[in-house]
């Protein structure tokens, strides 16, 4: 399958879904708890069961600099790795660092995927980190971040 | 028009012009009545390709005045940087002297004086006089014409033919390749039609398709370069359009089109143009911005030359970082910068440039080009031509923060709308009227031209509004090249504030007055706004408000009769103590 196909079949199904209203209006309306709130740090621990985050740059994460619409954002995670029975990327998760509910993706891979390559869209409430970590089949877990500025716009 | 020698005499006789014994900086050392044509044209010819540059021209192709900035002011760290230069800090930094012509065109420093001396700036017919003699210099052969975008939007002339007179004007004066911005504000189709009058190319390498279901899904939506033969050496030019089109300007415009700066596959351009094209030379076309570009130029390897666009710098010197040379032109047709390249066993082994100012009384205008401009503006004649009123002081629109011109119209809006606040963009394109001279609505339309010109009337929360606010402010004065849009704060009707531009991000602005009374967190206020997406974050749009902000503005000078704004500035720096900062410094 092309990468390109892959994207268009799946990337856009599996975007996320978060709790905050988009950039500005979501200043003067009051902040609802949802049932999926999850706080950056409990998402963190929950998948890595506590062990350290190593920054690397096998971790390659594209998105923009500026979003283009904080709706949509779109992310992709590309983790260097063999994919053999021996050395591969087990899991890649994508978070929003300051969304109600922080978790975006979880995608589960094997080696006959070949690559541990991942794209979506994610919905961001306003300008923040996006993170993405690989869980290796060594047990470590591997991560590189983005920020990305959500704005209304409109300078001209 | 070619000029021969003895034409160049009988205009510098006709102009009352001594002539001079020649240097190629004479325009930034003689003071303004002692330059001549030959000054203008003197360059230190070199090499075998010339690159003729232009930026930002918004769509002025007859001469106008602009006064450049007399505030421009960005986060601590790039104040007093190229892009963030102005009045003296400006003519410190290039050693230039004042009340010199380069003065003149690059500074708002005794504009109104100089301006009465020296007349107006830019105009396609002079222009193209000017490019003219370069070609005939050096051989039509060696000359590349490039665009840096914002060229179809920003005049009535532009408006009313949806772009049709300005690409006429480019074929005119024979573009080679350009790039875009506001020229996606036309919309898709109407770009698509254009670029099919256009004898030029349009290039981007950071436009690709972004509707899933679409075809042209993560596609190039335009050539994303093109290689072109000049002097015996291949140019490799890539395009870079506006990186920020989708959220600075409406998305309706470009919807399925993703812009981005796609700083990676530039890289992968540059590389791809130098082993399988084989260039010579890898230039960038760009609309970036002069301050994107040098942070372009630390991240990407292996650019000879950027030729930036959008934030309306002139710069009479190279900015040269790892190696890649950086210009950008000015803005409105003020300027042609001539890049001379030596080319040598396939590789770059020198060049020299030189900013010219297109000073309309001192380069004859080419008949063929008046004849244009005459033509493209007869239908509008009328319209345009008429008088609204009279203004008192001189109206500009160059400044971080307030401008007289924005002043005008925010005060037409809240007098029209009748509301708490009204806000103005803070775009860098528009017009300058001298003090005592007659407002056209010519000039309205060059202050307000463009294809969403509707004054939205909505209620926002006080909250919301210093929100907002503080957006805008992070916007324009983050620390980082690559999150600012290039634009200057919004203009704010009926408010007052302090801004500290060094403070973090959502805790610059302090002191928010709405009509003399601190702004309220909890209480809705009635805002006006046009040219942004304000309304977007806004209740209750009141429609039956809406109208054209040309139409509003028109109609509250004709009621004026004279227009007398004073020109103090609503918003209080409080970390800098002038508006043109020396780098390191807080003041001048």
């Amino acid at each position: 399958m092309e990468r390109r196909s892959f994207l268009k079949g799946f990337g856009v199904a599996a975007a996320c879904a978060v709790a905050l209203p988009h950039v500005a209006s979501a200043a003067d309306e009051k902040k609802v708890v949802g049932p999926n709130e999850m706080k950056f740090e409990t998402a963190v621990a929950a998948i890595t069961g506590g062990k350290a985050l190593v920054a690397s740059s096998k971790v390659k994460m594209e998105a923009p600099e500026i979003a283009e619409n904080g709706a949509v954002v779109p992310v992709k995670v590309t983790v260097e790795s063999p994919m053999t029975q021996k050395e591969y990327v087990k899991a890649i998760h994508v978070l929003a660092s300051k969304n109600g509910n922080v978790r975006c993706a979880n995608i589960y891979l094997t080696p006959a995927n070949g690559e541990a390559f991942f794209g979506t869209r994610v919905k961001l409430g306003g300008t923040q980190d996006v993170v993405a970590i690989a869980e290796m089949s060594d047990g470590s877990f591997l991560t590189a971040k983005q920020n990305v500025k959500v704005t209304i716009g409109g300078c001209g | 028009m070619d000029l021969s020698r003895r034409d160049f005499f009988q205009i510098a006789a006709a102009l009352g012009l001594g002539l001079p014994a020649a240097a190629s900086a004479a325009s930034s050392t003689k003071r303004a009545d002692e330059v001549t044509l030959k000054d203008i044209y003197g360059f230190n010819a070199r090499g075998n390709v010339t690159l003729l540059h232009i930026c930002d021209m918004h769509a002025h192709i007859k001469p106008l005045y602009w006064r450049e900035p007399s505030t421009l002011i960005s986060a601590p760290n790039l104040t007093g940087t190229p892009g963030f230069l102005c009045g003296e800090s400006f003519l410190n930094y290039y050693g230039m002297k004042g009340k010199t012509l380069d003065a003149y065109f690059d500074t708002y420093m005794n504009f109104d004086a100089l301006a009465s001396k020296f007349g107006k700036m830019g105009g396609i017919s002079h222009m193209k006089t000017l490019i003219n003699h370069i070609k005939k210099e050096r051989g039509a052969d060696n000359v590349l014409l490039l665009d840096s975008g914002d060229t179809w939007q920003g005049t009535g002339v532009a408006l009313k033919t949806q772009g049709e007179a300005i690409v006429k004007a480019q074929n005119y004066l024979g573009v080679d390749v350009m790039v875009g911005h506001w020229e996606f504000t036309y919309g898709k189709e109407r770009v698509k039609q254009l670029i099919e009058m256009l004898n030029a190319k349009f290039i981007s390498q950071n436009i690709i398709g972004d509707d899933s279901f679409a075809d042209d899904f993560e596609e190039l939506i335009f050539e994303p370069y093109t290689v072109m033969e000049r002097g015996g050496a291949k140019i490799g030019i890539i395009g870079q359009s506006f990186p920020f089109t989708s959220t600075a300007n409406p998305k309706e415009f470009t919807q399925g089109w993703s812009f981005g700066l796609r700083l990676d596959t530039l890289q992968q351009y540059v590389d791809k143009l130098r082993k399988e094209e084989k260039v010579d030379c890898v230039v960038v076309l760009s609309h970036d911005g002069f301050s994107v570009d040098q942070e372009v130029a630390r991240q990407v390897k292996g650019i000879d030359f950027i030729l930036s666009g959008h934030t309306h710098d002139p710069s009479p010197r190279p900015t040269v970082i790892n190696g890649t040379v950086i210009v950008i032109a000015g803005s409105h047709g003020k300027y042609v910068g001539r890049l001379d390249i030596d080319i040598q066993n396939h590789k770059v082994k020198g060049y020299e440039y030189k900013l010219i100012p297109v000073a309309s009384n001192l380069i004859p205008a080419d008949p063929e080009g008046e004849k244009l401009v005459a033509e493209l503006y007869s239908p509008f004649d009328k319209e345009f031509g008429e008088i609204l009123g009279m203004t008192k002081n001189t109206l500009y629109k160059r400044d971080t923060f307030h401008s007289t011109f924005d002043e005008l119209i925010n005060d037409s809006i809240i007098s029209a709308m009748d509301s708490d606040i009204s806000f103005t963009p803070g775009y860098r394109w528009g017009t300058t009227v001298l003090g005592g001279d007659p407002i056209t609505m010519d000039n309205v339309y060059e202050m307000t031209g463009i294809t969403y010109p509707n004054v939205y009337t909505f209620e926002l929360g006080g909250q919301q509004i210093r929100h907002l606010l503080e957006d805008i402010a992070d916007n324009v004065f983050n620390a980082n090249p690559l999150y600012q849009q290039g634009g200057d704060m919004s203009r704010l009707g009926n408010v007052t504030y302090d801004i500290k531009i060094g403070a973090a991000g959502g805790k610059r602005i302090s002191n928010l007055m709405v009509g003399g009374k601190a702004l309220d967190d909890n209480k809705t206020y009635k805002v006006s706004s046009w040219g942004g997406n304000l309304q977007n974050a806004g209740r209750n749009l009141r429609d039956q408000l809406t109208r054209p902000v040309y139409d509003v503005t028109a109609e509250y000078i004709r009621r004026q009769k004279t227009v007398n704004i004073s020109g103090n500035s609503n918003v209080r720096i409080m970390d800098y103590n002038c508006g043109c900062p020396k780098k390191g410094s807080k003041g001048c």
